[in-house]
């Protein structure tokens, strides 16, 4: 469904990605994971056309999105949920959701979607009045999922949804993102933390320093003596 | 008292039409995260087409609103599309280069306007400039009270598009964090020169309702440029609410200067509300009513 096929990609004259490669197919869970600084949050804004790679190239279902602007790759089924929430603060959860699902395909689903949301996220049913910038760190991870799936996305990709919560919020995403891989929506998740992605994802790829080092199963990786010593301290 | 009443009605009936033009600039701002200093040159001319269409072709100014209003948008989405976002991304010496651009179009604007009109004063002079209506013993200008109704009429049109439609809805969202927004869809690029348009064409409908009560002269502009800038500080940068209010408080604050202290000081009122504000309230009434 997409590949990343060797992209180098640069902020200025700084390389921020070397020859990053990845693969992800129809129904999996692809895990991201790495360090602060590793070049996660640079490989999905590539995909999504945020940034553009000074070399290689990325295919969604086989059409090559080096020359597709940004904007457009929501219509075509990726659904990014960005690092840091970025709701739009003034605007109600309702509206938060609404701008989920712009696309004609996901506009014309858009009542249906938000129940489909609601049912998911309850807590945002109760809310839906408030401004967005009022809700509570977790709340407001919610509804950035949220938004992302009133896309209806092919590809949702979500950047460290686990940022900054409490350890049962931190649960209940990766719950979540668990239920929404099982209703058939493909994902693509950027992580710090590595114990938890690795335990839920079908696969699992690591970058260190712009690199990806390593690539595998999630429960071949969790024994792996790299991953052990680096990220998990054991 | 009627003295009191007097300014009072009338400055906020002059503050609505200010309000109408400073939504305008502040939409613009919201979006593009510049100061728009050609506003004032776009009021002037959306006031100049106002003028052609009742002195050439006898239309009513009122029904001008539907000639100025989307030639000014027409006007405002080529000098977005053409001029000022084939700026965004050019390396420049100062971070200000889209506002210095912006002074540019001014000039061309006005300069313009000098070249087919003259530097001379001009007026649209109605059946109705003149007339007015009483409340009591307090006397209303009918062109200032249509002028009024006409722009809340407008203010809150653009308040239901703002928060109805799919294109309103992507406006803020450009505005809030247009990163975001692209990844949700927007094509920002376009986003952006609607909102000038916008802007341009509410520059526009505010001239034109002021024109009745106005003359008119190609440098007309820099005193609304002024207005659009202080309320726009007042109501909080980027704030549709907040233009509102801040227009109606910058009128009727003008008005008592007018009257109580002097005519000839009553655009001075005007900035020195503005100095207070920055002074005591940097983020405007938008300010007060965040936690």
């Amino acid at each position: 469904m997409l590949k990343v096929n060797n992209i180098d990609v640069y902020y200025g004259e700084v390389q921020a990605l070397w020859e990053a490669s990845l693969e992800v197919d129809e129904g999996e869970y692809v895990a991201l994971l790495g360090a602060n600084g590793a070049g996660k949050t640079t490989t999905l804004n590539t995909i999504s056309g945020l940034l553009r790679p000074k070399k290689g190239n990325i295919e969604f279902l086989g059409q090559d999105l080096n020359h597709v602007p940004a904007y457009k790759t929501a219509e075509m089924g990726i659904a990014h949920v960005p690092e840091a929430r970025r709701l739009f603060p003034e605007m109600t959860v309702k509206e938060n959701l609404i701008m989920g699902s712009l696309p004609q395909k996901a506009k014309n689903k858009r009542k249906e979607s938000i129940d489909w949301v609601f049912a998911l996220f309850p807590r945002l049913e109760e809310r839906q009045r408030q401004e967005a910038g009022t809700l509570s760190g977790g709340e407001q991870q919610m509804l950035a999922i949220g938004r992302g799936l009133m896309l209806k996305p092919k590809l949702l990709m979500l950047d460290e949804p686990s940022l900054g919560l409490a350890p049962f919020l931190v649960d209940e995403v990766f719950k979540i993102i668990k239920k929404v891989n099982e209703e058939g929506i493909t994902i693509l998740l950027v992580e710090q933390n590595v114990v938890h992605a690795l335990t839920s994802c079908t696969k699992a790829y690591i970058l260190e320093n712009g690199r990806i080092t390593l690539q595998g199963k999630g429960r071949d990786l969790l024994n792996n003596e790299h991953i052990k010593e680096v990220y998990l301290g054991i | 008292m009627s003295l009191f009443w007097q300014t009072l009605i009338c400055g906020l009936l002059l503050g609505g039409m200010y309000a109408l033009i400073a939504i305008g600039m502040t939409l613009i701002m919201g979006v593009m995260k510049i100061i728009n200093l050609a506003h004032g040159a776009l009021v002037m001319v959306g006031m100049y087409v106002t003028y052609v269409c009742f002195h050439y072709w006898g239309i009513d100014p009122y029904a001008a609103l539907f000639i100025s209003m989307p030639a000014l948008f027409f006007l405002g989405c080529l000098i977005q599309k053409y001029s000022i976002n084939t700026l965004i991304g050019k390396e420049s010496i100062l971070p200000e280069n889209q506002v210095l651009l912006t002074v540019g179009i001014m000039l061309v604007l006005t300069e313009t306007m000098r070249m087919i009109f003259g530097s001379d004063y001009k007026s649209v002079h109605t059946s109705y400039t003149g007339s007015s209506f009483f409340v009591g013993d307090v006397s209303v200008s009918i062109p200032m009270a249509i002028g009024f109704v006409i722009a809340m009429v407008f203010t809150y049109a653009l308040h239901i598009f703002l928060t109805k439609s799919d294109i309103g809805r992507s406006i803020r969202a450009t505005a809030q964090d247009k990163e975001a927004a692209i990844l949700m869809g927007v094509n920002a690029n376009k986003i952006t020169i609607i909102t000038f348009g916008l802007g341009s064409a509410l520059a526009a409908g505010g001239g034109t309702l002021l024109i009745p009560i106005y003359y008119l002269f190609p440098d007309i502009g820099h005193a609304f440029v002024a207005k659009s800038f202080i309320i726009t500080i007042l109501g909080g940068m980027g704030s549709t609410m907040g233009a509102l209010f801040g227009g109606l408080t910058l009128g009727i604050a003008e008005s008592f200067g007018a009257t109580y202290i002097s005519m000839g000081l009553k655009d001075v009122v005007g900035f020195v509300i503005f100095i207070i504000v920055l002074l005591f309230l940097p983020g405007g009434f938008k300010s007060l009513t965040k936690r």
